[in-house]
């Protein structure tokens, strides 16, 4: 069997950035992507958090194909036929260093692919990895092609289905719990009327998060990314949620219903659909994370389950790339030591733990068990939009006391036993 | 027998789209001339059939980002050496002034036997370098091979023409232009790729071929590069169904669609 120092299995970013990691060091790394290109078959919402990861990789960001910084954030909780929105217009979200980029993947992966091979790794598409070679409980190098190529490392970057590690033992079968169906549309609008429709500087861009009705009370929500000449506009929606869910519903006609909303329609107004797609994103937190490493291999990006939502930050790109950091880095070390085992490569999940990965998703471990309160998804935006509406509204009887008003609608939709509970459930978050 | 596959690399024209009548060409990915590869492959088979053989391919370019996959491919698939000729000056080109460099370049690697092309881009079609090529180096030239034998004073080449198959014999060094039909290029291993990396290639200058960037500037202009627009007819058919049908099937003769 042929053999290199590295294979990575899928060229995504948490591949890619491993890839980099390892060429940097002059490593022998083979990436090998089933798409035309790096990109063609990922999936973003749309956002990047930089913060995290600005010091990963420093010399990168300079010329990445971000899209724009996120400079307002929007939130809207939507009752039944009533709306409510929060918008955060910070300035130092406005201010270089932004914190947060929408993206697109198509041009972000293809970007990072240049990169790596810039370094030497070499980005192999159009081809499939069938499988991950086996010898007893160590990955010894992957079959491709009818070719079995030996490596090393083999790091697993093969995304969030784990179609091949589970298939060989290395983490679990997926399951609908812990994953949401994420699907959008890409709508082409002049750069132009997207600063105007978004009240935005020219370059500077919005993110506008929509929970509730946009799901029909489901778990997950709807978004809105302003890119720099197109909107993504999608829905993510827990898999579980959509299969109990008595009364049906397909998911696409959530998206068109999601367009065709009063306060929606002329945002989308004119615009080109130019791309459609959908991809399942994990949502089980830290408790789904599998084994992160074994002899001879390593586990990254969603196929290690790194991805996190907390209902107003969205977050897996940042986590993908900071794993392929940290795991360059191990496999940069055992490579050295010559010693490739388990115990040769456990200082990736040390890395992993010490920094933000594995700490910000060990914070956010109860979000996954809060968010199955379907409540979260109805209950909630109506009481906040109803109540408003009752305070906005002059009709033609003598008005109420605005604060028995208030009083009456806090105590009817917040200060009961199932709320308090619920809400100091929250705290936990 | 020395062979030089002259390979082109050109947009993905799949994933071109159409916006205000002009195609949208940021962001789109390159991919290597399909007949290309044809041509690539049967250099391959000479070569092994005849044994003593190397199989250079030779490509040119306005930056080395956008041959670097196609020349990855071609060396994965088998061919021994690579030569790149690389130079902002060729973004303006055509196809007159590709086949000067190529010709160019031909003469400075020196010792060759027979050059190969596809019988045509995939982007554009000319059909020409091949021919131009053969005319500035003033050797034989045989287009649309679907055979090629080493053999006789030469090589034999079978032609395939619309009606018919001529085949023709030709002394080295010979210029030829495949057609699709003479083969089914491999596709090459992983391994094989990640080798590809590793054969010897040249990169070249139009300087370093003695060439001047006006020698290879394009003798003409793009004063337009509109699609073309669809323009619908508009006709409403007013009344039931028997007279709408009726309507229909008059619009219809009318325009010569049915019943010529």
């Amino acid at each position: 069997m042929e053999k290199v120092d590295c294979i990575i299995v899928g060229g995504g970013l948490a591949g890619l950035s491993a890839a980099y990691g390892l060429a940097s060091e002059g490593l022998e790394v083979m990436v090998v992507e089933r798409g035309d290109y790096s990109g063609a078959k990922n999936v973003t919402g749309g956002r990047l958090y930089l913060s995290p990861i600005r010091d990963i990789y420093p010399e990168l960001w300079e010329s990445a194909p971000f899209e724009r910084p996120v400079t307002r954030e929007l939130v809207t909780l939507m009752g039944d036929g009533a709306s409510t929105t929060i918008e955060l217009a910070s300035d130092r979200f406005a201010t270089a260093p932004h914190q947060s980029y929408t993206v697109l993947r198509a041009r972000l992966d293809q970007w990072l692919a240049d990169q790596v091979m810039e370094k030497g790794g070499m980005v192999i598409t159009k081809n499939r990895v069938d499988e991950i070679l086996m010898e007893g409980d160590k990955v010894i190098g992957i079959r491709a092609g009818g070719d079995d190529i030996g490596a090393d490392v083999t790091i697993i970057a093969e995304g969030v289905l784990g179609l091949l590690s589970s298939k060989v033992g290395l983490r679990e079968q997926p399951t609908a719990r812990d994953h949401a169906l994420g699907y959008k549309e890409i709508l082409e609008l002049p750069s132009s009327v997207i600063q105007d429709r978004w009240h935005l500087n020219e370059g500077e861009g919005a993110a506008h998060l929509f929970m509730g009705e946009v799901t029909k009370g489901m778990m997950g929500g709807g978004f809105l990314y302003t890119n720099k000449d197109s909107i993504s506009l999608g829905i993510v929606v827990g898999m579980e949620a959509m299969r109990e869910r008595t009364e049906k519903v397909e998911s696409h006609t959530l998206l068109d219903a999601f367009k065709e909303l009063p306060h929606i329609r002329p945002l989308v107004e004119g615009g080109t659909l130019v791309e459609y797609s959908a991809h399942a994103i994990p949502e089980g937190g830290i408790a789904k994370v599998p084994k992160l490493f074994g002899d001879g291999y390593l586990m990254v990006g969603d196929a290690a389950g790194l991805a996190l939502n907390a209902l107003l930050t969205v977050r897996g790109m940042d986590f993908a790339i900071a794993s392929g950091f940290y795991a360059a880095r191990a496999v940069a070390d055992a490579k050295n030591r010559g010693d490739c085992s388990a115990a040769g490569l456990a200082q990736y999940e040390q890395s992993l733990r010490s920094s933000f990965v594995l700490k910000d998703l060990e914070t956010a471990k109860e979000i996954p068990h809060i968010m199955e309160n379907p409540r979260l998804f109805t209950h909630y935006p109506q009481a906040v939009s109803g109540l408003l509406e009752k305070l906005y509204t002059i009709g033609p009887h003598p008005s109420q006391k605005l604060s028995s008003t208030v009083i009456g609608g806090v105590r009817k939709d917040f200060m009961n036993a199932r709320t308090l509970k619920e809400l100091l459930a929250m705290r936990k978050i | 027998m020395d062979i030089v596959v002259s390979v082109k690399t050109n947009l993905d024209l799949q994933m071109i789209r159409i916006k205000n009548r002009e195609p949208v060409l940021e962001a789109i990915p390159y991919k290597t001339g399909d007949l290309d590869k044809n041509a690539v492959e049967a250099a391959l088979q000479l070569r092994d059939a005849v044994g003593e053989s190397k199989v250079i391919v030779l490509t040119v370019a306005e930056s080395n980002r956008k041959v670097r996959e196609t020349i990855k491919e071609v060396l994965a698939m088998g061919a021994d050496e690579a030569v790149l000729i690389v130079d902002p000056a060729l973004e303006s080109t055509d196809q007159a002034g590709v086949a000067r460099t190529l010709a160019a370049a031909l003469q400075k690697i020196g010792s060759y036997d027979l050059v190969l092309f596809g019988e045509g881009s995939s982007d554009d079609y000319s059909g020409q370098v091949g021919p131009r090529v053969a005319e500035l180096l003033g050797v034989p030239q045989i287009g649309y091979a679907r055979q090629i034998t080493a053999g006789g004073a030469g090589v034999l080449v079978e032609r395939s023409m619309d009606e018919y198959i001529e085949t023709l014999e030709a002394p080295l060094p010979a210029v030829l232009t495949v057609v699709s039909e003479i083969n089914e290029p491999r596709i090459p291993s992983l391994m094989n790729i990640m080798k590809a990396g590793k054969k010897p290639t040249e990169e070249w200058s139009l300087a370093d071929l003695g060439l001047d960037p006006a020698a290879v500037a394009s003798s003409c202009e793009t004063l337009s590069n509109l699609a073309e627009e669809q323009d619908r007819k508009h006709i409403m058919l007013e009344g039931g169904a028997a007279e709408q049908a009726a309507g229909l099937v008059n619009a219809l003769l009318k325009e010569g669609i049915v019943g010529r």
